[in-house]
Parts: C-alpha cells; structure tokens; sequence
C-alpha cells in the first residue's frame, strides 16, 4: 500500500516500529517533536486507522513529609533502636530525644520484640539489619514511582502510616501500531499525492430531466413511422373546441376549466365552409344557436387535439401517421398532481387499415419502449372520439394501477364537417405522469421548480 | 368526471345473482371508475354523456347485461291515462317555452332511494340540463297535486312556500335570500314574468327552474310521484325526462302519462328510436371479424336490441340513450358488449416513415450547445404572474396579455420574455452552491392585432466574478453555432439591466436580442446578492 504521510507521522511510525509501546511523553524525546505536533500526528493516525491509543491509569507513589524525614533520618524504630546500640537508656532521656515519633517507635519495637523495658529502663533485645520498610524507603527516595514497581508488602505498613506515602492516580496514553500500519513501507512514498483526499465539486450542466422524456418520447414516435407536426398554443376556441364537436354551452368550454385571453378573438378562424359545415352539425346533433363570436375567442390550447385536427382538415390524407407534442393548459387549482400547463404527446393514424386493435396495437408497443410492460385497457368517454378507451398501466411502486393515455376513433361528426373521410384513430395523455413514474417523483411540480438541488444529482442515464 | 356513491348489497339485490368481485370486476368495462371503496359503499367516477349511470338503478341496469343476467333494451312501460294533463299558456314561450311530464306510481322509497333520486337530479340539472339552463327537473309527490296544471307565468310578486321554508315567500324574495335563487336567478335574466306550475286549486307546485312548492315535498312515504321538466327546447326536456322514467320503472314505480298541451307543447312519446349499422363497419374500425349473430348478442348486452334486415343489422334504442348519435356509437356499443378485455391489440407494420419537425431538432441542438458551455437547462411555466413578469423587472407592461379567471395568482399573465422566469430561478436557488448558469428555451407571446408567438433563448450566469465579458464570449459562441454568423452588441437602455451595462444584441443588422448585467435593484426585488449577467434572443423558426 502506498499512502502518502506528513513528516511527523512518518517520524512516529519510525519510532514506533522500533519500540511498539510508547507514551507521549517517551515519543517527544524519541522523535524530538513537540508536544503538540505528536498530539496532531497520534489523531491523524487514528484516524487513518494506523494508530491504536491506550489509555490506563497508573498509581504514582512518591513519599510524604513524614516519609522523606525518615529517609533522611532513618525511620523512628530505627532511631530509636540506634539510641540503645551502646546500652539501655532511661526512657524519659529517649522521649527527649526522638520527640513525638517516640511513641509510634516504642509501640513499634515492643510489638516487635526488639526491646525490652523493665520500671524505667528501656534496653535493645534484638536489633534486625533491616526494618520493615526500610527498603521501600530507600528504593523511592525522592524519586516517583508505579506502585506496581514496589514491593507491595513491604509498602503495606508504610501506607498505614499518616504522610509518609502519597499515592497519586495518573491516566497514562500508550500509542502503538496497528497491523496495517506495521506494514507500512515509508521509502515509496516519496513525491505521491492523497489519492484519497476530497476535492472541489463540480456538475454537470444537463439537459432538463423533463425535457429528456419528452425528447425519448419524439424519438419512439419517429421510429414508429410517425412524422412531428406542431402548432400554436394559442388557438381559437374554433379549433380547440367547436371542430371537435364540444357544444358551445359544455361545461368543458367555461372559464373555470380553460384559459380565455382576455380581450383577444381571432379575426380568420377557419374557411367559410369548414366554419358552415361545423355549425350545422353542432346545430344538429346539440340543437342550439351556435355563435361564430363563440368560436372566435381565444384561448390556450387545453389538448394539443387542435394542432392534429387542423392539420387533417388542411391535408386530408388518405394514409397518415402524425404526432404533435406540447405544452397544453387547464385552468385548475396547482398541486402535486395537477399543474395549470403540461406537456402532451399525441398521434393519429390515418387510413383504411386503421382499427381499434391496431390503435391498441401501437399503444402496447409505445408503452413498451418506456419500459411499461404491465398494461390494460378500459372503456371511457371522449367527446370527440367513439369508440373511447383510456389505457391503465400497473405503478410497480404504488402498487396499483393508474390511468395513462387516452384514445379513439374520431367521431364521424368531428370528421365529416371538416373533409376527412378515412377513419382516425388518435391517442394521447401527459408527459409529466410518464416522467413521474420514469424518475420516482410524486410531485409534479418538481419538474418546473429548477430546483438545482436535483437538476444536478438526478440521474441522466437509465 | 361526476362521482356516484353506491352499497354493493344494494347493487346485489337489484342485479340478481352476482357476487361483489363480479360487480368490482365489471364496472371498469362498462366505463365506469371505481374511485374509493369502503367495506359496502363504493364511489364511482361515471362519464356525462350517460346520465343513467347516476343512480344505482341504471348502473344496476348496465350489469345485468355486461353479466347476462338480464340482456336486450330496457322498455317503458306506460300506461296511457286521461286523469293527468298540463296545459301551457302562451306566455312561457318568451321565457322557459316547454314542460313535460310522468306519473310514476307504487313504489317504495327508502332513504337510501331519496338520496340516489337527489344524485341523479343534480346531475341532470348539471350536465344535460346545462345548470338548469336548457332543462330542469321537479319530482314531487303526486297525491297533494289536483289535476289539470296550468304551465304559465306569474309576475315577482307572487308568493308561496317553497322547498325547505316554513313561511310563504315571493319570487324575489326567493331569487334574493334563497341559495338556490342566488345560484339559479340569472337564468331568468330580468324578465318581469316567470314560469310558474299551478295545479287545479290555484295552489303553486313549482317555479322552474328554481324550486318546487314545499306542499310536494318527497318523504320515505311518498308512494306516487308527479314527474316535470321544463326548458328551453322540447327534445331536451324529453330526453331528461326519459332518464327520470326509465330510473323510476327500474326502480319498481309503474308509469302512467301526462297529456301535455298548449302553445306548441305536445305530449312526450319516450320512444325507442332504430337506427342501422352495417357489420362491415362494425368489424372494420374495431378490427374483428365477428358474425351478425355475436354482434347482436354484443349489442343485447349493452342493453339495446338488435335484428338483421338484409346485410344491415337494425337497432333499437331506447330513449334514454341519446348519447348514441349514429352507426359509430352502435360500434363501441359493441365492443362494450363484446368485452374490452377481449380485443387483443395487434401492431400492423408502419407503411409511413417517420421524421422529427426540423424545429425540434434544431431546438435540441441548441440545448446541447448550452450543455456544453455548461449551462443547465430550466422549465418554467408560460403563465407566470405580473410580480414576476412585470413589477419586480421593472419591464414595460403595456402589451401585457392576461387570461380570464385564473384560479392560481401565479398563473395569470402570459410571459413575453423568458428572463423574468430564469431570474425567479436564481431566487430560488440561493442556497444552492455557486456558479450558477442556467438556459432556458421557449414560447413566448406578443401581443399584436391578434397573438403572435417566438421561441426565445435566453441564459443567466451568476456568481461573484459574473460580469459582461463573461457573457458576451457566450453569446458570440452560441451565435456562431447557431446561425453560422458573428454578433455585435450595441449600448442601449434596458430597465431590468445595469446603466452602461447593457446592449442590444444584433445579427445581419437586425436587433434580435439584449445582453447585460441584471441592475442592483432588480436583484434586490429578488433577493439576489450575487451578480447575474444575461441575454436573450430570438431563434429562427
């Protein structure tokens, strides 16, 4: 492995790979580092998992005020047995003479054997080269000292004693290396870079998420056989409603369902004879007074229906497939589910071979290119299309299945008035919701918030 | 889409043998959504064009023949009596001009009944009856009514009680203080006289389209109905009527008529109608090749009757189906009766090649061009609202085009400028890390004599270095690439942009766009700090 080590933490692993256990402090002199530099160079290690820190806590034994006079002194006993070397003394003089340790030294030796008083004299029995304690006196000194060093039944009696020993707790670290670091080869790291290390982000610039199923949708079509047409968002109610058989007075036309521009109508709607062969067959089969005026106003395309029907009442083709795609509009309250304007795809087939099950046909097909195989069909209600199915198609991460495209066959009243004489077949639905399912986004309003939080992490390829 | 609210115990025991996950299975195939499902009550999405669908009377009817329980058209039975008649005075025809009727007898009305009654009531009047504009509907209950009723007008004066009130009212009182007056009342414009039904002791029975008397008042003890509809053309009223008397017999009431007379009024007839359809049409649009006979069986189980008269099949169609306009009705009554389920889709080879409209793929060039300057693509809506647009820009707002009752404030305005919008952007992203650069292509609209629509560019840089330079080298590559040419700009003014700052951006000698530096206070208006250069132009096509 080849990483690469600040000077300090290669000088730590240096030194601890020739002794394995040390403190802190033993590291300082080891390296000749600083303090601080092998606090920083021990948290950098453990962090890269090289270093292991252990921490214990020592007892420190060094002697107390009563401890160092003995030291210095000799211990009382010893004193005391000293006083007798040359022969028995009164006890009055010894008491003069040892002051207030006398009497722990007296009590000491007599328990021990090592004198013996008769009235007042006080005469040595038994004199030991060394007393109990002596040697733990001696081995500390002034010295600190682990209490694990010490000869713990010799200190016992020590302990006991008031200020002789000081005992002191002390958290001691020792660092060591871990089997990885252990490894480590310093020598061919020289010139190497931090591979690892993070750097400055940068994103990609996309296209819109949005706007690449709307481009893989044209794409389908086109590879079906399908040719684009396109046209205005702004239309004449003539176009958007009345040649698609939607009666003046439908619910459908009101202001609280599609967008009017205020104040403008459109002055050329259509030829006089497309606008008289409309009007009477809305005369007709809705039986009311159609308003030209009605038909002039203009409003924003609630289906993109008018961009395909005009264009099959301009050209009434024989043999057709054409796809129009774009942004429609429906005067509806926002929420995650609706949006006042949406993108819609829809096609047409025209010809004699044209039927139902071939439209449903194509549907099977498209879905299956955006990768939705579990699909059925059901019937529903158009006012421009007879027979009507819509499309249900199985959300594998909603669990159930919800409403896709829609489609028919125009109504020969739609058709007729305007020329077109084969049957049409015609399908279509929002881009959004197949967007939606496509990127696992329940709000649709995400796609038009430019929110660059997820332009940049949404995923571009599938 | 209208929402009916069935109990799958009664739809059981008005359609005969039938377990509930045949009727849940069903209903989809007869167009009808199933909503929200609680234990015994179902909510139902059905489509307007089948107002019969309103009431579990007519779902009920639609089951029993998807499931062969009971197939062929439902007929009316009425019984043809004298002791019933409306006569019309000539003074309704300037006002509501038509009033029909049925008596509806012995039958049994729960709570449960009332309230399906009430559905479809509401949704006649909704739908068909145009909000009660072209027709509207009184039920009422028949025993408190003495015959002949007069169908005339009265003036605003005129008093009594009506549905839900305790003491008399007049007709202005009603039109003024009632909810139904308030909702209703502009159906009469400001004609002095309204219509008004009167029966034979001068007591009021209704005042179309607004309310019924309270005296007829439907409880769970009514047993015998008094059925009118009034409006504006005759076939209307009857056909809502026909709905009315075909839910009532379904719903175990005999029919009796009602003789109806005066100022061109007739009395109803609710007869079914035939119409023929050809086979070959029937097999062509829906690709099948089914025999006359599975044909005829489809077309009994979608509730119709059917017989073959030489190569045509002849079809009788009760009343109450007057969504079916023409032979291609009779082909999806078909397909309903034949089983949606059982149409396997085919695919037949394309005989057309397909192409992209050269706009669109110019278009994606173009987006790709900006990708590759690093340039994220935006959507905003073309609605947007005058804040955004106009005000906080400070952009000229004289060609401003508006729509009509919008029902979100920040969907009002149709932009002219894919700035603001991008600028919007910028604001909602100051959280987000910088550089920020954002493209957006798109309609935009200019008000002329009429609308006329362009599809713009336009982009936006902001970050702490963002200055013109930066901007314009953008520009004048994006230009190359596009149109193959060089740019100039050329100082000008611009309200949304810096002093000094700004230019206009121009091709071939025509100005075809603007670029600059977003001024401080508009920045402000946003609560922006960083600086944001930017431009905007027109593209072919």
């Amino acid at each position: 492995m080849s990483q690469v080590f600040h000077e300090i933490e290669k000088k730590i692993i240096i030194s601890l790979k020739d002794n394995p256990k040390q403190t802190p402090e033993i590291l300082e002199k080891s390296t000749k580092l600083l303090p601080d530099q092998i606090r920083r160079g021990i948290e950098w290690l453990k962090l890269k998992d090289l270093a292991i820190v252990n921490e214990s806590k020592t007892s420190i034994i060094s002697l107390g005020k009563n401890g160092i006079e003995s030291f210095q002194k000799g211990l009382p006993e010893r004193r005391l047995l000293n006083l007798l070397k040359d022969g028995p003394r009164n006890l009055s003089d010894l008491q003069k003479e040892l002051g207030p340790v006398f009497g722990p030294a007296m009590g000491l030796a007599r328990k021990n054997n090592w004198v013996e008083a008769s009235s007042e004299q006080i005469s040595l029995k038994n004199s030991p080269s060394e007393l109990p304690g002596e040697k733990t006196l001696k081995q500390i000194g002034e010295k600190k000292l682990q209490q694990d060093k010490i000869d713990k039944s010799d200190l016992s009696g020590l302990l006991k004693r008031p200020d002789f020993i000081i005992e002191d707790i002390v958290k001691t670290k020792e660092i060591s290396l871990t089997d990885s670091a252990k490894s480590i080869d310093l020598s061919d790291s020289f010139g190497a870079i931090d591979v690892e290390a993070k750097v400055p982000e940068v994103f990609v610039a996309r296209t819109h998420p949005l706007k690449d199923t709307i481009d893989e949708i044209r794409e389908i079509f086109v590879t079906l056989g399908f040719s684009e047409i396109n046209g205005n968002m702004t239309q004449s109610s003539f176009w958007n409603f009345d040649a698609l058989f939607t009666p003046q007075d439908h619910p459908a036309r009101e202001l609280q369902d599609t967008f009017y521009l205020d104040g403008i109508s459109a002055k050329k709607i259509a030829t006089p004879e497309q606008i008289r062969k409309v009007s009477e067959s809305h005369k007709k089969n809705w039986r009311y007074h159609w308003d030209i005026n009605e038909a002039r106003k203009m409003v924003l395309r609630t289906h993109t229906t008018c961009v395909t029907i005009k264009y099959l009442a301009e050209n009434k083709p024989d043999e057709s497939r054409v796809f129009s795609l774009g942004r429609v509009f429906r005067n509806e309250k926002v929420s995650y589910k609706h949006l006042v304007e949406f993108n819609q795809i829809e096609g047409v087939v025209v010809g004699k071979d044209a039927n139902l099950r071939n439209l449903m046909g194509i549907q099977r097909e498209f879905y299956k290119r955006i990768g939705i195989t579990k699909i059925k069909f059901w019937p529903t209600f158009f006012p421009y299309t007879e027979p009507s199915l819509q499309t249900m198609v199985y959300n594998e991460r909603l669990g159930k299945w919800v409403e896709l495209f829609g489609m028919g066959i125009f109504r020969p009243e739609v058709t007729k008035p305007l020329g077109i004489t084969k049957p049409v077949l015609a399908w279509g639905g929002g881009i959004e919701r197949i967007a939606m399912l496509k990127y696992g986004i329940d709000d649709v309003r995400e796609f038009y918030n430019n929110n660059l939080g997820w332009l940049r992490s949404a995923r571009k390829c599938q | 889409m209208p929402v009916v609210e069935l109990s799958y115990t009664r739809l059981q025991k008005l359609i005969g043998k039938v377990t509930k996950k045949q009727i849940s299975d069903s209903l989809p195939f007869l167009g009808l959504d199933i909503e929200s499902e609680d234990k015994d009550l179902i909510r139902i999405e059905y489509s307007p064009n089948r107002p019969d669908y309103s009431t579990d009377f007519g779902i009920a009817l639609g089951l029993q023949g998807l499931l062969r329980i009971k197939t062929g058209a439902i007929k009316l039975n009425i019984k043809k009596s004298n002791k019933y008649s409306i006569s019309v005075k000539s003074d309704v025809s300037k006002i509501r001009p038509f009033v029909t009727g049925i008596i509806a007898k012995n039958g049994r009305i729960d709570d449960k009944t009332i309230k399906q009654f009430m559905t479809m009531q509401e949704d006649l009047h909704f739908g068909i009856g145009r909000k009660r504009k072209k027709s509207s509907i009184g039920i009422h209950d028949l025993d408190v009514i003495s015959f002949p009723l007069v169908y005339r007008t009265t003036n605003r004066n005129h008093k009594f009680i009506p549905l839900n009130s305790k003491k008399e009212l007049s007709i202005s009182e009603i039109l003024k203080n009632t909810d139904v007056g308030k909702n209703y009342g502009s159906i009469l414009g400001n004609s002095p006289q309204v219509p008004l039904i009167l029966d034979a002791k001068q007591n009021t029975i209704s005042f179309p389209p607004i309310i019924n008397a309270a005296v007829t008042t439907v409880t769970t003890k009514t047993k015998n109905l008094f059925v009118e509809v009034t409006g504006i053309n005759k076939e209307d009223a009857e056909d809502m009527l026909s709905v009315v008397a075909t839910i009532l017999q379904s719903a175990g009431f005999t029919l009796e008529s009602v003789q109806i007379s005066g100022a061109k009024n007739s009395s109803p007839k609710l007869e079914q109608k035939k119409m023929s359809v050809n086979p070959s049409l029937i097999n062509q649009i829906l690709g099948l090749n089914l025999n006359t006979s599975k044909i005829i069986s489809s077309l009994k189980k979608s509730r119709l009757d059917a017989l073959t008269k030489g190569k045509n099949i002849i079809c009788t169609i009760p009343a109450y189906r007057f969504d079916i306009f023409g032979p291609m009705d009779l082909v999806e009554e078909v397909a309903l009766g034949y089983g949606i389920q059982n149409l396997e889709p085919t695919l037949s080879p394309s005989q057309t090649v397909g192409q992209k409209h050269p706009n669109s793929v110019n278009l994606q060039l173009i987006s790709s061009i900006m990708t590759g300057l690093s340039y994220m693509e935006s959507l905003n809506s073309s609605l947007t609202s005058k804040q955004i647009l106009y005000d906080n820009t400070k952009r000229d707002s004289s060609k401003i085009i508006s729509v009509l009752d919008s029902k979100s404030i920040e969907h009002t305005i149709l932009r002219d400028s894919l700035l603001p919008g991008l600028i919007d952007s910028l604001a909602k992203n100051i959280h987000e890390s910088y550089p920020q650069k954002l493209f957006e292509i798109g309609t935009i609209f200019n008000k002329t004599s009429s609308v006329t629509e362009e599809t713009h560019l336009c982009a936006v840089s902001s970050h702490k270095d963002a200055n013109f330079s930066e901007i314009k080298s953008i520009l004048q590559s994006v230009i190359q690439s596009i149109f193959g040419k060089t740019c100039e700009t050329k100082t000008t003014t611009h309200p949304t942009f810096k002093k000094g700052h700004v230019a206009n951006i121009v091709v071939d000698g025509k100005v075809i766009g603007i670029i600059g530096e977003i001024s401080k206070s508009i920045k402000d208006n946003f609560k922006l700090r960083e600086p944001i250069v930017s431009f905007e132009v027109k593209l072919p096509g």
